[in-house]
């Protein structure tokens, strides 16, 4: 028994050995890359850095927004970099799981900021953003957040960037059009997190101000239950015409399905998270299910001069859609590189933050997966509302 | 009252699935000592193993689910053999450090052959019925009948066989098992077989209701852990009464008291019991 804790305790060691020696050549490889980089006209390396779930039960929502990114740096790299005041730079991406919490967001921000120096830390999650918005203008960095929140860009943080549109735009338009097709009562069941909690709080009012009523108001827990049947049939219990529902689109879908087993007839108001491609995608692969349900536009159904393109290149290496959230990111990326050209730094985070608006005036049209507008200075991005709904078992986009 | 019988029933869907996985759960603790971590990640794989030999050979689903009970006990008889059988005589930390690395490794496993991505099972068994108000599909029929069928089938085993007596005999007292002859690394195999069964079977029936995915293992796990503690550890009919008990506090205090509070009040009633009876419902006071 001794002896084999000891030859344990040894390949223990052996291990550690390797690994700290695989580390040190790393990192003198880069060094050398950079060094020998200055001397003819290149700038090295900028990094990127990426702070999301890539475990546990939101894995697959990270997974996603990550691929858009790592397709936009192999794409800029390949292309032979970018150049920013007579220098030429590559990207290099490095990633971080915090499984969705936000206080592994604050530490995994605080590591790449120290080991490698990162200037631009990504995250898809509210709650990770707010927790890096506490330090980042202090440890001189700039937050690529993406969420839909509206409540990130509205804290005054001079070096935060918002990627998608707020979601509070939607509220009126999806309120309009439920109430009118199907009735006055609605039913909450939204995701029992602190986006789905705050979408529904301002939701509200919206809905009861067109004279509406809430008939039931609880969430869901998706990190902790599978089965909703329970809740769902509570909610019904009280007549609904309409279900707010939302969260991460295939947990999403199976509500709707057992609202639909459990008889219900009226419409679905779908938070921007969940996208109705991808909830038909476990609903037999069509929309009969989701009659009458309206939310965001899939990216798949939408038409921008790079959207076609993108949708090619994700597909050469998954065989499913894009989503929404990939392409955000991949156009980010874009609009970035184009800040920091227009700014003449890779590292002035206030001149590349003051250039975004300018970025995305500059973003060529073959990357324009998303129109972006404009970079509001509040550092959000601005983008057009673009909305859907399900008639007759397929998507109409709604013209705004 | 139909919001009622629709809650019953739903209730008892939850219900049979705790069941299942906490018996395999208890089963093991007779064996090791101390909960397995690592059967979430049976559950897991017993999942993914029906869906995968469903997409890829398009067998009917009950020949799936057969599959994934035998790859899945395997590897828990695997599990046994290369990881709990070589700690067998340090001290119980290390078996709970391993089993907590098994589940990090199959996850981890899973998450890269399979992806990150929710997939669903489709079987055929999707169709609604609707029995005096209460509306089912004919999978949480499914659900309830097998793991009724499962329970009473397992109890006859070890009641009425020589195996099923000697896997009791070493739960109840390893060394008085040792002493009338008992093989003690076949009963601890077996053990480990008939739980990842368990947990094959628990995962292939309830992945049609739910969906499978890589954290599928933790979140039903966590709620197993909490019936084998309440039924008392080791025990089997305390298994089974908890896991239909937690099954239905979970629907009636969604309905009758507040769905955000439902964890709660499972939680609670954990508190109550523990409190009046320290070692659960139905513990033997063995260990």
């Amino acid at each position: 028994m001794h002896s084999l804790k000891k030859s344990l305790f040894g390949s223990f060691l052996l291990l550690m050995l390797l690994i700290l020696g695989a580390c040190g050549s790393g990192e003198e490889a880069n060094d050398a890359d950079a060094k020998s980089g200055g001397s003819g006209g290149s700038g090295g390396e900028v990094t990127i850095g990426y702070s999301g779930p890539l475990s546990g039960p939101a894995a697959s929502y990270g997974e996603e927004t990550l691929k858009g990114l790592k397709i936009a740096v192999e794409d800029i790299n390949e292309a032979g970099g970018f150049e920013v005041d007579g220098k030429t730079y590559t990207y290099k991406l490095e990633t971080i799981d915090d499984k969705y919490l936000p206080n592994e967001t604050a530490a995994n921000a605080k590591r790449l900021v120290q080991e490698e120096k990162a200037k631009f830390i990504y995250s898809p999650h509210s709650g990770g953003i707010y927790a890096m918005q506490v330090f980042n203008e202090m440890e001189d960095f700039i937050i690529m957040g993406y969420t839909s929140e509206p409540g990130v860009t509205d804290q005054g943080n001079k070096l935060n960037v918002r990627i998608p549109p707020r979601y509070d735009q939607y509220l009126e338009p999806f309120t309009e059009y439920e109430m009118e097709k199907f009735g006055k009562k609605i039913a909450f069941l939204p995701t029992a997190s602190q986006y789905g909690k705050d979408w529904a709080e301002m939701l509200k009012p919206v809905w009861e101000e067109k004279g509406g009523e809430v008939v039931f108001n609880e969430s869901i827990d998706f990190s902790k239950d599978t089965d909703f049947q329970t809740i769902v049939a509570n909610a019904l219990e009280e007549k609904p015409d309409v279900l707010f529902i939302g969260g991460p689109s295939e947990p999403t879908a199976l509500v709707a399905k057992q609202a639909r087993d459990l008889g219900f007839e009226g419409g679905f108001l779908i938070m921007d998270q969940a996208k109705l491609d991808e909830m038909a995608a476990v609903l037999g692969g069509n929309y009969d299910m989701l009659e009458g349900a309206i939310s965001t536009t899939p990216l798949i159904h939408t038409e921008f001069p790079g959207t076609e393109a993108y949708i090619k290149k994700y597909k050469e290496n998954n065989d499913r859609d894009p989503s929404a959230e990939s392409a955000f990111h991949y156009v980010s990326l874009y609009v970035l590189t184009e800040a920091m050209k227009a700014a003449g730094s890779v590292d002035d985070t206030k001149a590349i933050m003051a250039a975004f608006d300018e970025g995305a005036k500059n973003l060529p049209e073959d990357k324009q997966v998303y129109m972006i507008p404009e970079v509001g200075e509040d550092g959000g991005f601005g983008s057009m509302l673009r909305i859907a709904y399900v008639e007759n078992g397929e998507i109409q986009v709604m013209e705004k | 009252m139909e919001l009622f019988l629709q809650q019953v029933f739903n209730g008892l869907t939850l219900g049979s699935v705790y069941t299942l996985v906490a018996i395999g759960l208890t089963l093991v603790f007779g064996i090791l000592h101390i909960p397995n971590f690592a059967h979430g990640a049976l559950y897991l794989i017993g999942g993914y193993v029906t869906l995968v030999v469903m997409q890829s050979t398009g067998v009917h689903y009950f020949i799936a689910i057969l599959a994934s009970i035998l790859v899945v006990a395997a590897l828990g008889v695997l599990m046994e053999r290369l990881v709990f059988n070589p700690l067998r005589n340090s001290p119980p930390i290390h078996d709970k450090i391993a089993a907590i690395g098994l589940v990090l490794f199959f996850e981890a496993l899973v998450q890269l052959i399979w992806g990150t991505e929710y997939q669903r099972m489709i079987t055929p068994f999707d169709n609604n019925i609707s029995i005096a108000g209460v509306s089912m599909t004919s999978q949480r029929i499914l659900v309830i009948v097998v793991a009724v069928v499962t329970v009473f089938l397992l109890t006859l085993f070890l009641k009425k066989t020589m195996i099923g007596a000697s896997i009791m005999a070493m739960a109840q007292n390893r060394e008085g098992a040792f002493l009338v002859g008992i093989n003690a690394n076949a009963v601890a195999m077996m053990t480990f077989a008939i739980s990842g069964a368990l947990a094959a079977l628990a995962a292939s029936l309830a992945s049609p209701i739910n969906l499978v995915f890589p954290a599928m293992g933790h979140l039903v796990i966590l709620k197993a852990f909490v019936v084998v503690i309440i039924g008392g550890m080791g025990s089997i009919p305390g298994a089974i009464v908890a896991g239909l008990l937690l099954g239905m506090t979970e629907s009636m205090g969604a309905t009758y008291i507040s769905n955000d509070y439902k964890d709660m009040i499972a939680f609670l009633l954990l508190i109550v019991i523990m409190t009046v009876r320290p070692k659960g419902l139905f513990a033997k006071g063995v260990y």
